[in-house]
């Protein structure tokens, strides 16, 4: 099997920027793009936009994939020195226990649970409750954890990156996969017809918040919204519930909460995956949301699409994708700004 | 050998009850030095040998296995099914990765779950059990390679936490490191006793394994060396307390005067203990090695351990070094 390099994608994916922390993927991003894009800048949110010049510039047209993730905050620093803790986005409490944590992005922590002799028989197959979890850092009391962690500390779980059989396991694939392929179309050092904004946004997690503020200052005519999306493609659905396929290449939505995607700019999308043969799919649910929903709501509304790296297991601390799903959205979204004017004319 | 490193270095071994060889190799390696002899039994123990001056035995036991999985079934494109060996709780499972044993090498698979986007809101009260657990390996090179029958583990990573120390199957390999550690004093705290340090297998599914040893030795004492739930509120029990030093439990499976002479000779040498009342069965190799052959003097000395049975396990490597310190003087105790 060919291998596929995915430049960027182990060290964001490693990288801790939960919503609302994203400096460390920012700064990494600013490094790695700087010199490729003709201005960078970063906004009051804490957005990084970078800027490209069009050879005929009549449209503005956003490229956006967000920088945070799930994860946690430090909402308590409790007597015997542990911590208490609330999730940041949508995590499922049952996905947290018995996980290797990071606070911070460098103090090693760990989330244990009553030993199973120790249950009742009812608890065992009971949903945990954050309220009853902890982060353990090896403090003996609340006066040595203090010493480390403040409250509003951010917590990450501490999954490292694998890459066999052209598929990538990880954390943070929704949406570090989406900035890995923004950055692979930065780094073809390409100038297209259209000016280009890419924006790598903060706080999608907590409810599209980064990309409210985009339209003041870009006034974008159009936008691609790069993610990483719900699979369900295994045994935890049946099949006919399940939303992508690994490897049966990019998710392309037609609808998800709170916006239909311009029919235009939908079409466009399939008829440029047609024209160069690249693989892709349908995304067959309409469960989720992305900063498409938002973009398409701000200003006087900026019509948007949605392309997308199929993920299993995502909002957890281990997710999977297919490396050839992400090369062919390197792949199509390159296609389509070689279209030009021509893409959702 | 610091005891950080030892904590480390046993932790690594993936050895599921039954498969227990990995742990056996790391731990020969380390305890060769400060023995006399070192041999395998046949129900997949090691023992080694410190030769003492007064002709008794003391057998010095810690189970060297540890929980894990078994194939159970394979499915399409890539995705399996496992049963537990012992006892695991299904939450710590959930999006893992999976260390597969094939007969062609590792295979690493992840246990996935639905993200909270595709779950039903009359599914999320509930975890899954090992019907509904699946084990993704289709990330793995080695995925046509997995069969029924093969021994799989929850990938470990260890940390230290301040002075703590965090790791998988530290149940019971701490306790397989306080051996190694209580061995290599045995050239200062001289033995009376022949000390047969003892690593046994299948402990964590009630197997044989211990008792076996224990019947071919004819000890005249022993003890066992196991982990105990430390900082949890177990109701009517005292609070045992993780960095205040090994625990003796005393009861029915326990023998008084073995108890007792290890109380005295951990306080003449300044050994902080703890005492952990056990009115019925410990549930460790003591409950069946006191019954072996015609009685055994019995002895249960715990190492204090959080979040037993989870793969974020923890430890205070000082407990490590103070039951080490423990079972080196207990060789000079004569009964």
């Amino acid at each position: 099997m060919k291998e596929v390099k995915a430049l960027y994608l182990k060290e964001l994916s490693e990288l801790d920027g939960v919503s609302g922390d994203e400096e460390r993927v920012r700064k990494f991003i600013e490094e790695k793009i700087k010199d490729k894009v003709d201005s960078l800048k970063v906004d009051v949110l804490g957005n990084l936009i970078a800027f490209k010049k069009g050879t005929r510039s009549n449209r503005k047209f956003v490229l956006a994939a967000h920088m945070d993730e799930v994860g946690f905050m430090v909402t308590n620093i409790e007597d015997d020195g542990t911590l208490s803790f609330g999730p940041v986005g949508g995590v499922d409490p049952r996905v947290v226990v018995g996980k290797h944590v990071r606070i911070n992005g460098e103090l090693p922590g760990v989330i244990g649970y009553k030993a199973i002799h120790l249950q009742k028989k009812d608890e065992l197959l009971a949903s945990p409750k954050f309220e009853n979890l902890r982060v353990h850092i090896g403090a003996r009391s609340k006066e040595e954890a203090s010493r480390k962690v403040e409250l509003g500390d951010y917590i990450s779980f501490a999954t490292d990156f694998r890459q066999e059989n052209s598929r990538a396991t990880g954390k943070a694939f929704d949406d570090r996969a989406g900035c890995a392929v923004l950055m692979e179309v930065i780094e073809q050092e390409q100038r297209y017809e259209d000016d280009l904004y890419f924006a790598f946004l903060v706080q999608e997690e907590p409810g599209l918040r980064g990309s409210a503020v985009l339209f003041e200052q870009v006034c974008p005519d159009l936008a691609l919204v790069i993610e990483g999306t719900t699979a369900g493609d295994d045994p935890g659905l049946p099949e006919h519930q399940w939303a992508t396929h690994l490897g049966d290449g990019p998710a392309i939505t037609f609808m998800h909460r709170g916006y239909v995607v311009n029919k235009k700019i939908y079409e466009s999308i399939l008829q440029v995956a047609q024209k160069y043969d690249i693989k892709h799919q349908p995304k067959r649910r309409t469960a989720g949301g992305t900063d498409a929903a938002r973009l398409a709501k701000t200003g006087g509304g900026v019509p948007a699409g949605v392309i997308s790296v199929p993920a299993r297991y995502i909002h957890s601390p281990l997710s999977m994708i297919d490396l050839g799903d992400f090369e062919n959205t390197v792949k199509l979204v390159s296609k389509i700004l070689e279209e030009g004017e021509g893409f959702a004319r | 050998m610091d005891t950080v490193s030892l904590l480390k270095c046993l932790s690594s071994a993936d050895s599921p009850s039954g498969y227990e060889d990995e742990a056996l190799k790391a731990i020969e390696e380390n305890i060769k030095p400060y023995v006399d002899s070192v041999r395998k039994h046949k129900m997949n123990a090691l023992i080694a040998v410190k030769n003492g001056q007064n002709g008794k035995k003391l057998g010095i036991f810690a189970h060297a296995d540890e929980i894990g999985f078994v194939v159970a079934k394979l499915e399409e494109r890539g995705f399996l099914r496992v049963e537990p060996i012992g006892g695991i709780d299904p939450k710590v499972v959930i999006s893992q990765r999976i260390k597969i044993f094939t007969k062609q090498g590792v295979a690493t698979g992840v246990v996935g779950f639905l993200p909270p986007h595709l779950q039903k809101d009359d599914q999320k009260d509930k975890v899954p059990d090992y019907n509904d657990i699946y084990v993704d390996v289709s990330c793995s090179p080695l995925s046509e390679a997995v069969s029924v029958g093969d021994i799989c583990v929850i990938e470990g990573r260890c940390t230290s936490l301040g002075d703590r120390f965090s790791g998988k199957a530290l149940d019971n390999r701490a306790s397989c490191a306080a051996l190694i550690l209580a061995a290599s004093k045995l050239e200062i705290i001289k033995n009376r006793a022949d000390v047969y340090f003892i690593f046994s297998s299948q402990e964590e599914i009630a197997g044989p394994g211990a008792v076996s040893v224990a019947y071919e030795l004819g000890l005249d004492e022993a003890i066992v060396v196991d982990v105990t739930h430390g900082n949890e509120h177990v109701p009517q029990m005292p609070p045992i307390k993780i960095s205040e030093g090994p625990v003796l439990a005393v009861g029915p499976v326990i023998n008084r005067e073995f108890y007792k002479a290890l109380c005295d000779v951990a306080k003449r040498h300044g050994v902080r203990t703890q005492i952990e009342p056990t009115p019925g069965r410990s549930h460790t190799d003591t409950d069946e090695v006191q019954l072996t052959r015609s009685g055994i003097r019995t002895a249960l000395v715990s190492i204090p351990l959080m979040y037993m049975h989870t793969p974020v396990e923890l430890v205070d490597p000082r407990d490590v070094e103070e039951t080490a310190r423990l079972l080196a003087l207990a060789s000079t105790v004569n009964l």
